[in-house]
């Protein structure tokens, strides 16, 4: 059987570049390259915005060592052809290329994980993993994404959304809108991932403070309620029409933290439990939750993920007050770090597995979207 | 905790109540230096310790910077915070220096000051600093033609090899240059607030006789020596910095 061509694309202009950096060396290049069905082509975006291709940049020691520079400065920036089908071009006297078969989004944040890369990967009409554009763009404006789980009846705690520059503006109108809000508040940049600059408050002062360091990083700003006794918790999801739910994770925290960037991806990975209540080490897995509870968590985040329009992957991130024992929406991650691989594999998907379904998936959505009709008969030209 | 300071993300650290000890922490470290003295004697302090622009968690300053720019930052970084007047400050080698140049231009006011194993005394080591310069003549004389990174790399070996920081933190390599060129002796010698100053009997990278110096030019100081052959007495011999301190401070 002929080996696909995957390219797996990771880095990028992001605050989040070097945890897709991990993403995708230890997730997705390796689990592919194990599966031993394609040919797997690692497509490092620098933090530049250049593109690179070559096996070595596979190589974790590459990026750990500090000696990535020197080597990018040894080749040559990758260029895309998109005639039709989607190509690598490695230029020189004598370029070579190589038609790529599916893509593989590793990125995180922005210029990636928010659609700007599905968006070519659309155009240049190649199959590629996870999210498609629409629901990727929505799914990482955390203020759209509440506003679309509100209008289809899903609970989210009480916030305010606004624009960076009318809190620089005018920051009494805007700290009039919050006001009705009730104390403690969570501070989150819209369209950062991984936790950055985002701060729980206590008060005016608090708030202040957090929202110009959530504005210094964001254009859009997000001021919810807290949830009361909260039990946090993860919901990764994969499908397109037929979706499958792996574990629902719980976070190992106090009611008053919150998973922030090093609780996510520097204190992880401690496994201290086996059989099947594996901890991650920052983590419970699966949650201990009453069985009703743990149902309603899991309809929780197919709601959202079928509400945002997810495909391929997502995490859905949800809030449980553990006295009213009411489930809220917090936010969807259309490209988990690291793929969540611990959780599926807890579950019974080995990662190789799991990269395996994603390539079908892929391939599924990509053969469903070629048969959608993109032609109309119409006059307009001869009318004109 | 974030807060935004001259447009700079900053990272802190508040803990405890009473009366404000400001702590100021070194070249190449951040404020968790300060966590066992921090546990020490937030029961009695309130403790303010961030980390300087291009340290720890905050972000670089967007050009080199020099003793005075971290002067004028800390001062607004207290206002910012709207936090009580500082009682004393507690600064860790190159936080020693801007605590000095803070207090003798006026840029920071407060009741005490600590230094621990202090620098800014920048011409009592003539053979490091002979060495640090044989180091840039040599390393660029025979690395100009490696790329960039390993280029990097080596010079960054070559001065830790001297016992330079110059290249503990790249980003800040004409910050650094523009830090040691700040020699405080004068600005200690107009400091009038008592101070405590304790400096290790074998640091390896702030000698004996630079706390000494600091005591002959700072009419209202002590000076403590402790026996250690580290140069962050305050984490190798907290329990008798925390007692020198506890006690110069009540």
């Amino acid at each position: 059987m002929k080996k696909l061509a995957v390219a797996v694309i990771f880095g990028s202009r992001s605050t989040e570049h070097d945890v897709s950096i991990i993403t995708a060396i230890s997730s997705v290049i390796r689990p592919l390259e194990l599966s031993g069905k394609y040919i797997v082509y690692p497509v490092y975006i620098d933090k530049g915005g250049r593109w690179f291709s070559d096996p070595e940049l596979a190589s974790i020691e590459l990026y750990t060592k500090g000696n990535l520079d020197g080597f990018l400065s040894r080749l040559k920036p990758l260029q895309l052809k998109m005639n039709g089908r989607f190509e690598l071009v490695w230029p020189g006297l004598r370029p070579k290329s190589v038609k790529i078969d599916v893509a593989f989004p590793a990125t995180h944040g922005t210029h990636g994980e928010d659609g700007e890369l599905m968006g070519l990967l659309e155009m240049a009409n190649v199959a590629y993993v996870g999210c498609d554009m629409p629901a990727s763009a929505v799914a990482m404006d955390k203020a759209l994404c509440k506003t679309i789980a509100l209008s289809e009846g899903i609970l989210t705690p009480k916030y305010v959304w606004f624009y960076s520059i009318d809190f620089s503006r005018d920051n009494n109108a805007v700290l009039s809108k919050l006001s009705e809000l009730k104390y403690p508040l969570f501070v989150k940049p819209v369209h950062l991932g991984s936790s950055i600059a985002i701060a729980r408050v206590s008060n005016p002062k608090e708030l202040i403070n957090a929202i110009e360091v959530a504005a210094h990083y964001d254009d859009k700003v997000l001021v919810e309620e807290a949830v009361n006794d909260l039990i946090e918790v993860t919901v990764p999801i994969i499908g397109n029409d037929k979706l499958q739910v792996a574990l629902v994770e719980q976070p190992l925290l106090k009611s008053q933290d919150f998973f922030d960037f090093d609780s996510k991806y520097l204190h992880g990975g401690k496994k201290t439990g086996g059989g099947k209540d594996v901890s991650q080490g920052y983590s419970k897995l699966p949650a201990d939750l009453p069985s009703k509870l743990y149902k309603e968590a899991e309809a929780t985040a197919l709601a959202v993920y079928k509400a945002i329009g997810c495909s391929g992957i997502a995490r859905v991130d949800l809030l449980i007050d553990g006295k009213t024992k009411k489930v809220y929406f917090n936010e969807v991650n259309p490209l988990p770090g690291s793929l969540y691989a611990h959780n599926w594999r807890a579950k019974g998907l080995s990662n190789v597995k799991l990269v395996d379904e994603l390539i079908d998936l892929a391939l599924e959505r990509h053969k469903s979207y070629s048969k959608l009709a993109t032609g109309f008969k119409s006059s307009y030209l001869k009318q004109y | 905790m974030n807060v935004i300071v001259d447009d700079l993300d900053i990272r802190y650290e508040l803990k405890g109540h009473g009366r404000l000890l400001l702590l100021l922490h070194g070249w190449g470290d951040d404020h968790q230096t300060y966590i066992g003295l921090m546990s020490a004697l937030e029961n009695k302090y309130q403790l303010a310790a961030f980390d300087l622009p291009g340290f720890g968690g905050s972000e670089p300053p967007k050009q080199p910077w020099n003793l005075d720019n971290y002067a004028e930052l800390t001062a607004h970084f207290i206002e910012k915070l709207g936090l009580n007047p500082i009682y004393a400050i507690i600064g860790h080698s190159n936080g020693g220096a801007l605590a000095i140049r803070a207090l003798a231009t006026g840029v920071l006011k407060a009741n005490k000051l600590v230094l621990l194993a202090s620098a800014g005394i920048r011409n009592s080591q003539p053979a490091k600093r002979v060495a640090t310069k044989s180091v840039a003549k040599v390393g660029k004389a025979t690395t100009f033609w490696l790329p960039e990174a390993r280029r990097q790399q080596l010079r960054q070996k070559l001065y830790g090899s001297v016992g330079s920081d110059m290249l503990a933190v790249p980003a800040l390599e004409e910050t650094f240059k523009r830090t040691v060129k700040q020699d405080v002796q004068a600005d200690a010698s107009l400091l009038k607030l008592t101070t405590l100053i304790i400096n290790a009997d074998h640091d390896p990278a702030i000698p004996l006789k630079d706390g000494e110096r600091f005591h002959e030019l700072i009419n209202n100081s002590r000076l403590e020596v402790v026996p250690s052959p580290s140069h962050f007495i305050h984490q190798t011999n907290t329990k008798d910095v925390v007692s020198l301190i506890e006690d110069f401070l009540t």
